[in-house]
């Protein structure tokens, strides 16, 4: 392992070498729209550039996910995962062409994905400059449908329909530079539409309004006693509803997570939430519905497991500090499958999920040393004596 | 009128995406190649197509052999911004210097001949959002791969229908279509052929370039057009279907210049060939009005198509380039 990490803080300067060609791919990868669910313009990209690049094998698999396979030298190891995914949040109709400066890059999704797709397709090429053979085949896979109703479905059923076994998986975010995660939540993402019926009717002496009825059953979510141990919450994170300002709301609906490092109290809050909000619609006398739109188990790698370790020191060797936290990313699914992986960085940014959102170029190269420290650790096998718990 | 050329001379990008044989064709043929973008206050765009120009077509693919920026004068960070990424970069004014001085993109264009080394020159607009190397190798595409094709002219999605069951994309934009095409059609039938005569990438050989005067503002690409029509005839000229182009929009106003510039250089070059004579000067002034407080006022603009001769005619581009005149 020393071995490798010695070799870390010089293929910074030779991936700096290509660094038009990585910042030419996050480009034409971040100016081609890729909605959830509409991410084939992306994929045919993707897919270009892999294939110009002359990996071993390009194609898609049963569920469109691209993939391009970098050969190793032997036949009987298991492949390494690399996996970024291609969907960002934002819709064709937003503006999605970059603007480059002397130090940055500013455009809708550049942080959340383009950064870690663009890295992820120009992977084949640093290889080759750094002269890089390994012995597992490399998977470089740009996943579809990762996101919110997306629920990770393209991550979900690659891993699903794999044949052979996986040594191990690196997921690639564009930013920040320094994360390294290494366990996922359970986590249950739900959405409560209220519908109040347009026609007057017998049961409502006053029409209630589907805003305030929302607002009650945040307002109950609020009053539920979150336990510290085992780690719980609720984030309310989206409202939407009304027509305009002078009539009472007919529609209105409200998006949350629940989230924990234990299913069973994952499980327990939701069925709290879900008492809520059938007692709300029966004394508000609305409709009043609770739709799951994903769930993911919790999972983790512990900190001592070897593929962790070896992230740290490649991190450390490259001066970055690892900070850890919980992610409901890929990585949730590959640890689910009991794959040791971890999520990483590529770069530091602001704005992340706005239309600005702005990444730093100067560390890109670094956020790749860090990424081929990893893969070339788990190459080294130190994934392959140690099964998830 | 000779039709048959829309047929002959029309290309799709993707016909020329085998770089490889671009490159090897340029290599057996000996030639140079510039690619050329003039700039004014471009910061926004202009690091983009230096950087993916740079990295898939001189470093990936050696088609080209530099890439150079004329600048009109910035005064935001184009220069430096183009210079950190690795373009040749030069101020208008500070080519040629002992020339009376004029600004504008057809300055920037011929000024951009005497500096640059190029057997072929690749002009883009620096203001392309969607910018891709196929904007390049596009263009060079026909220049490379056929010997009789010396200039050649972008076109960008527009559909209309070719033919009897062909769909290709064509029409321009408003100042093409409300201005150009109707003056093509009445004068010079052969050119409505080619689709947007106003698009601002077009690549071409020196030979060409230098030989052809240039105004320095607006009428620069319908000049062009008209000079090499009359010079080499239309079967040099191709035309090559980008896909998309998104730039910024320009409002009617602004449009309306532009079209006066046009039309000016449009009347100089018939009278030049002796096709049509003027019994009066024509004005040099655009008049557009405002509504200001309940009053139409005026908003006069002065509008002289300054014109560069061809370059083949300066005694120190002809040093330099070992021509002679």
């Amino acid at each position: 392992m020393d071995n490798i990490i010695d070799k870390l803080p010089g293929f910074v300067d030779t991936i700096q070498s290509v660094q038009e060609l990585i910042i030419t791919n996050i480009v034409l990868i971040g100016q081609t729209p890729a909605p959830t669910f509409k991410e084939k313009r992306r994929t045919s990209v993707f897919m270009e550039r892999l294939a110009e690049f002359q990996v071993d094998e390009c194609t898609t698999d049963g569920y469109r996910n691209p993939i391009g396979i970098v050969k190793g030298t032997s036949e009987s190891k298991p492949p390494i995962f690399v996996v970024a995914h291609l969907d960002t949040i934002f819709s064709k109709d937003v503006d999605h062409y970059y603007s480059i400066q002397e130090n940055s890059i500013t455009g809708a999704g550049i942080m959340d994905n383009s950064v870690g797709v663009g890295v992820l397709v120009s992977l084949p090429e640093i290889f080759r400059k750094l002269g890089l053979r390994f012995e597992s085949d490399i998977v470089l896979a740009g996943v579809i449908q990762s996101l919110g109703k997306g629920n990770l479905r393209g991550i979900r059923h690659l891993l699903k329909t794999w044949a052979t076994p996986i040594r191990g998986a690196v997921c690639i975010e564009g930013a920040e530079l320094g994360r390294l995660n290494y366990y996922a939540d359970g986590m249950i993402r739900c959405e409560v539409d209220c519908n109040i019926s347009h026609v007057d009717g017998w049961e409502h002496k006053f029409k209630p309004n589907a805003i305030l009825v929302l607002n009650e059953v945040i307002n109950q979510i609020m009053k539920l006693r979150l336990p510290q141990k085992p780690r719980s919450r609720v984030i309310i994170g989206k409202t939407s509803g009304g027509f305009k300002h002078g009539m009472i709301a007919y529609d209105a609906s409200l998006g949350f997570e629940i989230q924990s490092n234990s299913d069973k109290m994952v499980k327990s809050i939701f069925n709290c939430i879900k008492d809520i909000v059938e007692g709300t619609s029966h004394e508000y006398e609305v409709d009043l519905k609770l739709k799951t739109l994903s769930n993911i188990h919790a999972a983790r790698l512990k900190f001592n497991h070897p593929l962790v370790k070896s992230s740290a020191d490649v991190m450390k060797k490259l001066d970055l500090t690892p900070v850890s936290g919980p992610s409901e990313s890929e990585l949730s699914i590959f640890l689910s499958r009991k794959i040791p992986a971890v999520t990483l960085g590529i770069t530091r940014g602001e704005n992340l999920h706005q239309q600005n959102a702005s990444v730093e170029i100067e560390p890109i190269s670094k956020g790749i040393a860090q990424v081929i420290g990893v893969i070339m650790a788990i190459d080294s096998g130190v994934c392959d004596e140690h099964l998830l718990d | 009128m000779n039709i048959s050329w829309i047929e002959k001379n029309t290309f799709h990008y993707s016909e020329f995406s085998d770089l490889t044989r671009l490159v090897d064709e340029k290599q057996r043929k000996n030639l140079k190649i510039s690619l050329c973008l003039p700039t004014l206050n471009e910061e926004e765009t202009i690091a983009k197509e230096i950087l993916i120009m740079k990295s898939e077509l001189m470093t990936r693919y050696p088609i080209l052999d530099e890439i150079v920026v004329v600048d009109s004068g910035s005064t935001d960070n184009t220069r430096k911004i183009a210079r950190g990424y690795g373009a040749n970069v030069y101020k208008a004014t500070e080519i040629l210097p002992d020339l009376v001085k004029f600004k504008g993109k057809g300055e920037n264009l011929w000024k951009a001949l005497f500096v640059t080394q190029g057997d072929i020159i690749v002009y883009l607009d620096a203001d392309i959002k969607n910018i891709h190397h196929r904007f390049v190798y596009g263009l060079l595409g026909p220049l490379i791969l056929f010997d009789n094709i010396k200039y050649v002219k972008a076109f960008y999605d527009r559909p209309i229908a070719i033919g009897k069951s062909k769909i290709r994309p064509t029409g321009g934009g408003r100042v093409t279509e409300l201005v150009i095409r109707p003056l093509f059609s009445l004068f010079f039938p052969e050119l409505t052929q080619i689709l947007q005569p106003l698009s601002g990438e077009y690549a071409g050989y020196r030979e060409i370039f230098e030989n052809i005067p240039f105004p320095i503002g607006y009428g620069v690409e319908t000049s062009m057009i008209l000079d090499i029509y009359e010079k080499w005839g239309l079967d040099v000229f191709a035309q090559v279907d980008l896909d998309r182009r998104i730039h910024r929009n320009q409002d009617t106003r602004a449009l309306g210049r532009m079209s006066f510039a046009i039309l000016q250089t449009f009347i100089r070059r018939k009278k030049k060939l002796g096709l049509v004579d003027y019994k009066e000067k024509l004005y040099n002034e655009m008049i557009q009005y405002n509504l200001i407080k309940n009053e139409f006022k005026p908003d006069i603009y002065k509008i002289e198509e300054h014109e560069r001769p061809p370059i083949i005619e300066n005694p120190e581009y002809r040093e330099k380039f070992k021509r002679i005149s």
